[in-house]
């Protein structure tokens, strides 16, 4: 049944009775969002950040690794110290146009080793002996006001990652806007969504709220992303079928100010080095067209991308020609308004290690301190609930 | 006022995950107080879980050299995904509602992860089954003897002259007073006192002398050689850990916002009972104010609650493990695997535009009447971002339900079974309603409002 038959059906005429007044905020397109966007990937299983940006000229890294190192011959060399994965020659360009930074050391106090809990304190933006509920994001989505959607923040899957979750607002999960439109959107729930009014108790009211806001933005996206003209130009992996979605919301102007993507299967205890360069091709080759793409659109400048992983791995290889978990990795940066282009700070030091771990220098909220103050431009304390001192990154 | 069916759906809905028509009408002929003693009776007397682990046994008889091997392991941990869609089973067959209710409830709040073992995982089920509804010392002791705690918190590290403080830190926070009612320097003590705590190659609780710091602590004003059954002890005796066990009881079972008289009186009985948790539900249970309009259909159903409560009203079962995982993942909730160990926060933080749709299309996959169409997030060690297409094998018998409503007028059905399945207020009308059951691929009237009953918002809450 269409919605005149229903509207019909049920008597009412005016649809004007039925829109919640939560709703007119974004089908106004009242919505300022000062043009920024923020897209991160996030590396799962904890990327081996010693063989992507490789310390070449280091002793150390090849008496520790005697057959995973990368030949000195098949870096691509950034300086005298430090040269990219063979596989990685897209970013090598883009460092070498200005629109790459690189930060080593990152981590945090009294790392864990642990997938779960390390991930989740990235996510969390924690201490690694407290833990909370709301994601950084989140809690970013939280301070905004009147220009808040939940699409704002969407991450390309059908779940939502806890960075996105915040105490009162979240971010959006959406593989496919014409999927979650169509399970969403059917002519039941539909309908259902017109029942809501002010009589609801309290938590039956919010689940409404939400759906409504589900189906808005649902039909919003689907929208936005529909006539793509990218499909043929970005690889068919799933990190290019995803940039590829996130390049056509941006470039249409889209309401979304944050993108969220998860790209996994770094966890390389055994066979690493060609489970880890497939990986990293395919990032190489769907980002080296992202960046290339919004550059010709005019879009770069607006456009910060960042990467990360949940810990990096121990310097030394183990028995299996893969490594074990480590600790402090590097986060990469990409955009066309990079403050300081390139590597930004020291290379690992592999003769000061903490029971065979990288000691961090750089603490990840720091990172995010800049993000939040230089980018999405709101106080990091009230998101971070801590100081942490931005980087001169943005 | 409620009516006595509404108060007792909205008992068994706190108290077990539903229940069915054919109890309701049983049990709507006896005095309310009779079903709830009856429901604290039979939880007083836990069954244990049962399930046989060969992979288990196999490993255990073959020593360290058989842990060695990744392919045991593997199946290991394959077995202990078996004790997660065993527990739910049980919650869904089982005839000991409240004793199910109450583990879960112990789970999130002892909140222990348990991946790779699954001898340790049916052990902790089981601790907690043994003091589900016993005596709240009792349960605290015997988590900070379980071998699956003593790993998850390290304190099989902890050892003389190398505290570590992560068990006691917690037993502090989030098992027993909550945060600001001690010092740093209380968890420094008490992490002494709990040195030398650990388990065994077999999964037993065993005491090391050589470990034990034997010096004197001072916790919490007091001083003493003591050991962890002391700090305990001394935990129990103070008022603010009654309070926040009653607090966190009421937020879970009656209300997530607090009635400070109601919480008040709970935690002073709780206190005097010597901590019986049996009386403390008894006590709610028992008290008008639980079955008050304000606090039926007001709590969002956890991700279980929602899969155990379709299951026993559908006579449902998922036929593979993969199934049950799916739906976990999907919805939020990972039996032995909450977030980390402050367990599940609850209430709207289950809900996100995701989770929202799954939940609202969930009956139409079981139902068969729609097709899954989404992914759940890989795991850490997976190689790749997979994309496997998840089916759900599900079986399900409504005989019992389409029976019970043999030769009913369809305005009958449709106001017993809303009432049955919707414990809020439903504003939707039969009327608007036939519209999409007079179209419904399934042709029998009561099948097909089951079906979209469950998939209303009003579902969602018990």
């Amino acid at each position: 049944m269409d919605r005149r038959n229903f509207l019909k059906n049920s008597g009412l005429a005016s649809t004007a009775l039925f829109v919640p007044q939560f709703l007119s905020r974004f089908n106004n397109s009242g919505f300022n969002q000062n043009g920024k966007n923020l897209v991160i990937i996030q590396w799962s299983g904890g990327n081996d950040g010693l063989n992507t940006l490789v310390p070449f000229h280091n002793d150390l890294y090849y008496k520790n690794r005697p057959s995973l190192a990368i030949p000195k011959n098949k870096v691509l060399k950034l300086t005298d110290e430090l040269g990219f994965n063979p596989m990685l020659a897209g970013m090598k360009d883009l460092y070498e146009e200005g629109l790459l930074t690189i930060i080593n050391n990152v981590g945090y106090p009294n790392p864990i080793r642990s997938h779960f809990r390390s991930m989740d304190i990235w996510h969390t933006a924690s201490d690694s002996n407290q833990y909370w509920q709301t994601g950084w994001l989140g809690r970013y989505l939280d301070q905004t006001k009147a220009d808040y959607s939940p699409h704002k923040a969407l991450e390309i899957d059908d779940a939502l990652v806890l960075a996105l979750k915040g105490k009162h607002k979240s971010g959006f999960a959406a593989s496919n806007p014409a999927k979650l439109k169509k399970a969403a959107n059917n002519n039941f729930l539909q309908k259902v969504a017109h029942h809501h009014n002010h009589d609801h108790e309290e938590n039956v009211a919010y689940l409404y709220k939400t759906l409504i806001e589900t189906q808005s933005s649902a039909d919003y996206l689907f929208n936005q992303a529909k006539n793509s003209t990218r499909k043929g130009s970005y690889p068919s992996t799933s990190i290019g079928k995803d940039l590829a979605t996130i390049a056509n919301l941006i470039v249409k102007d889209t309401n979304t100010k944050i993108y969220y993507i998860n790209m996994g299967g770094f966890d390389t205890h055994a066979s690493q080095k060609n489970r880890q360069e497939r990986l990293l091709k395919q990032y190489n080759d769907a980002i080296k067209i992202f960046v290339k793409d919004l550059q010709k659109n005019q879009k770069l400048d607006d456009t910060l991308i960042m990467t990360f992983s949940e810990f990096g791995r121990r310097v030394k290889q183990n028995a299996s020609q893969g490594t074990d978990h480590g600790t402090a990795n590097n986060v990469y940066f990409m955009g066309g308004k990079l403050k300081n282009p390139g590597i930004f700070n020291e290379a690992p030091n592999l003769s000061n290690l903490d029971e065979g771990d990288l000691i961090y220098s750089v603490d990840f909220r720091r990172i995010y301190a800049s993000v939040l103050k230089n980018w999405l431009g709101v106080d990091p304390e009230n998101v971070l609930l801590s100081t942490f001192e931005p980087l001169g990154i943005i | 006022m409620p009516t006595l069916r509404k108060k007792i759906s909205h008992l068994y809905w706190r108290a077990g995950f539903g229940i069915s028509l054919e109890m309701l009408d049983q049990k709507s002929s006896l005095p309310l107080k009779e079903t709830i003693s009856k429901l604290l009776t039979d939880a007083k007397n836990p069954d244990l879980l049962t399930l046989q682990l060969p992979i288990y046994e196999q490993l255990a008889k073959g020593g360290k050299a058989m842990m060695k091997n990744a392919d045991l392991r593997k199946k290991l941990q394959e077995e202990n995904r078996g004790v997660n869609s065993f527990w739910i089973r049980n919650m869904a067959t089982s005839k000991n509602p409240l004793l199910e209710r109450m583990t879960l409830f112990w789970h999130g709040h002892f909140a222990m992860i348990s991946r790779n073992n699954s001898n340790v995982s049916k052990n902790y089920i089981n601790t907690l089954r043994t003091h589900a509804l016993g005596n709240f010392g009792e349960l605290v002791l015997a988590i900070a003897r379980d071998p699956g705690m003593i790993k998850f918190l390290n304190n099989q590290q902890n050892k003389k002259g190398h505290p570590n403080e992560n068990f006691a830190r917690e037993l502090l926070e989030l098992f027993t007073m909550g945060i600001g009612h001690y010092s740093e320097q209380d968890i420094k003590e008490a992490a002494r006192a709990f040195t030398g705590w650990r388990t065994n190659k077999n999964g037993v609780f065993t005491f090391s002398e050589k470990r034990h710091d034997y010096d004197r602590k001072t916790f919490l004003g007091q001083e003493g050689d003591f050991n962890g059954e002391d700090i305990i002890r001394i935990i129990l005796e103070k008022k603010q850990t009654a309070k926040f066990i009653a607090t966190k009881v009421y937020q879970y079972f009656v209300n997530q916002k607090i009635n400070q008289e109601h919480v008040q009186e709970l935690a002073y009985e709780f206190y005097n009972s010597n901590y019986s948790i049996e009386k403390l539900m008894r006590t709610i249970f028992e008290s008008n104010w639980f079955y008050a309009e304000e606090n039926i259909g007001t709590k969002i159903k956890s991700p279980i609650d929602l899969l155990v409560g379709m299951m026993k009203t559908l006579q449902l079962d998922l036929g593979s493990q993969k199934s049950f995982l799916f739906i976990q993942k999907m919805l939020g909730q990972i039996l032995l695997n909450p977030p980390n160990v402050a367990g599940w926060a609850g209430g709207p933080s289950w809900i996100d535009n995701a989770t929202l749709v799954f939940r609202l299309n969930l009956a139409g996959y079981l139902f068969k009447t729609q097709s899954v169409n989404v992914y759940a997030k890989p795991a850490f060690e997976d190689k790749a971002r997979k994309k496997i297409k998840q089916k759900l094998s599900a079986t399900m018998d409504l005989s019992p339900i389409i029976n019970h409503f043999k030769n009913t007028d369809e305005a009958v059905i449709y106001a017993s079974l809303s009432d049955w399945l919707i414990q809020t207020k439903l504003n939707i009308k039969k009327s608007e309603m036939d519209l999409f059951t007079k179209n419904d691929v399934t042709s029998d009237y009561v099948a097909s409002l089951v079906l979209r009953l469950m998939t209303l918002p009003e579902y969602q809450v018990c």
